[in-house]
């Protein structure tokens, strides 16, 4: 049995297939959170999203799309990235109640780390390199062979992912950043993933041996399942950003108008 | 030789890669970070490692190489419309990738001649009639030459199709080197064919001089190609 979805080399089928290791990650945070929030009161529909968010973590890394996105498909591959990466994050950050976030405050080692990490520029740093890197084929290829190895992608994207986005939605007063900071801030992000899909596009050869010399599944060329992975790091990653920059400028406008303090 | 082709048959670059990994004291978020961050940069440094053997083998064949070329035997057998395909005949003068595989092939085979096709498909007009690719079927039982015929459009309309009697193929795979094609069901049904993985090119002279195993990229087809019309006369 495996643990954890990696490129196996074998051919694709629609077969159930088992990844104990996932399930034993999804519900290590579902406990974290369950620990963190005892006895506190969140706001309604905090949980909510919260739950929402590590769904579509846990719907990204087990069967069928993390096993297509591990060893088949660059376009699978890419879905994984923006859910893990750019649309679980938010929701699970902001499900977080604010007792919650200061109970990691109260924790002197915790709150320091995350204090360090979670610097504006210190974050959008880690979040820049970590695109580029874990997008670089030599990097895919390596990590990809194997459970341990695709299983340190996916903890990259998360840790990005929670890193980028903890400077918008943490409810932390003096890591606030302004509205029009954050607006800055996040359209910054769009700028870094420019450079895989531009590569991912218009490539006239397959970037990642994994997709290139995996059996084939569906009636997608591998260059062509290698255009849809751009663009869906373009379109559907893009379009996480802007909604999310979006609806901080609404947000910055409404506080503006209201006298409402900003952050 | 063929133990060797065996050895690099169904190989790939993904798992001749590994990843490396840095020590990090445990329990310390910011080392966890840092051992994250190293993997992915050990990744980085092994790409510009790739990137300058690449540069260095520029003027090299990337397939496999035979240290003794040989002449390509003759045989014919019929294609997907009926006719006899005498093969010196109709390749000579042509840059030729001769294959044995089959069409219910899950793995190996789909890939091999997709990504040929796709270097082809890149070649310009004038390059790329100077180039045939045959296929010749481990599987003649259940790939009839409508199916084959069918299968092959998928990849590319030009490329040769051919079958006839399995013990005749395999007679015709010995003369080249390879292994008989095995594991045929015949009560028929859904069953895998074991077969040779490597791709032949034979060169217009009639010499088979390269081998392309299985996991060969679009990236070692291009630069092999462009070398191998090179050396090509147009027919």
């Amino acid at each position: 049995m495996t643990w954890w979805c990696s490129a196996q080399g074998i051919p694709w089928d629609w077969g159930w297939r088992a990844y104990p290791g996932v399930w034993l990650f999804v519900a290590a945070i579902a406990a974290a959170y369950l620990t963190l929030g005892r006895g506190r009161t969140a706001r309604p529909g905090t949980a909510a999203r919260f739950w929402i968010g590590l769904a579509l973590l846990w719907v990204a890394l087990d069967w069928p799309l993390g096993a297509l996105g591990a060893g088949y498909l660059a376009s699978a591959h890419m879905v994984q990235f923006v859910l893990i990466a750019l649309a679980a994050p938010p929701l699970m950050l902001t499900g977080v109640p604010d007792a919650g976030y200061a109970a990691i405050e109260r924790r002197p080692r915790a709150a320091r780390a995350i204090g360090l990490l979670t610097r504006p520029l210190v974050a959008i740093l880690i979040f820049n390199v970590v695109i580029v890197a874990t997008h670089w084929p030599a990097v895919v290829d390596a990590l990809m062979g194997t459970q341990a190895g695709s299983f340190v992608l996916d903890l990259a994207w998360l840790f990005a992912g929670v890193v980028f986005w903890w400077p918008v939605v943490a409810p932390v007063p003096e890591r606030r950043l302004p509205y029009v900071a954050k607006v800055g801030y996040v359209l910054l992000a769009t700028v870094s993933m420019t450079l895989p899909y531009i590569f991912l596009t218009f490539a006239e050869l397959p970037f990642y041996a994994t997709y290139e010399l995996a059996p084939p599944v569906g009636g997608l060329t591998t260059r062509e399942d290698q255009r849809v992975a751009g663009l869906i790091m373009r379109v559907g990653g893009g379009a996480i950003l802007w909604i999310a920059a979006g609806i901080l400028f609404f947000r910055w406008y409404r506080s503006e108008n209201e006298g409402m303090p900003a952050g | 030789m063929t133990a060797e082709w065996a050895r690099k048959v169904g190989t790939t670059r993904v798992a001749a890669r590994k990843a490396a990994t840095g020590k990090a004291a445990a329990g310390k978020t910011a080392a966890r970070a840092a051992l994250l961050m190293g993997s992915l940069a050990a990744g980085l440094a092994c790409a510009d490692a790739d990137s300058r053997s690449e540069r260095e083998d520029a003027g090299r064949l990337r397939g496999f190489v035979l240290e003794e070329p040989f002449a390509a035997p003759d045989f014919t057998l019929p294609d997907t419309e009926g006719s006899d395909f005498e093969f010196r005949a109709e390749t000579a003068g042509f840059l030729t990738f001769l294959f044995f595989g089959y069409a219910n092939c899950p793995d190996i085979c789909p890939v091999h001649l997709a990504n040929l096709a796709a270097v082809l498909d890149d070649l310009p007009y004038e390059a790329r009639r100077r180039v045939k690719v045959v296929f010749v079927t481990t599987d003649p039982a259940r790939d009839q030459p409508e199916v084959v015929r069918r299968w092959l459009d998928r990849f590319d309309r030009t490329f040769v199709g051919l079958g006839g009697d399995l013990d005749v193929i395999n007679e015709i795979q010995a003369t080249y080197r390879l292994p008989p094609a095995g594991g045929h069901d015949p009560e028929g049904g859904d069953y895998l064919v074991g077969h040779a993985a490597q791709m032949l090119a034979v060169s217009p002279d009639g010499a088979v001089r390269v081998a392309y195993p299985a996991g060969t990229r679009q990236a070692d087809l291009a630069h092999d190609l462009r070398l191998l019309l090179e050396a090509t006369t147009v027919p």
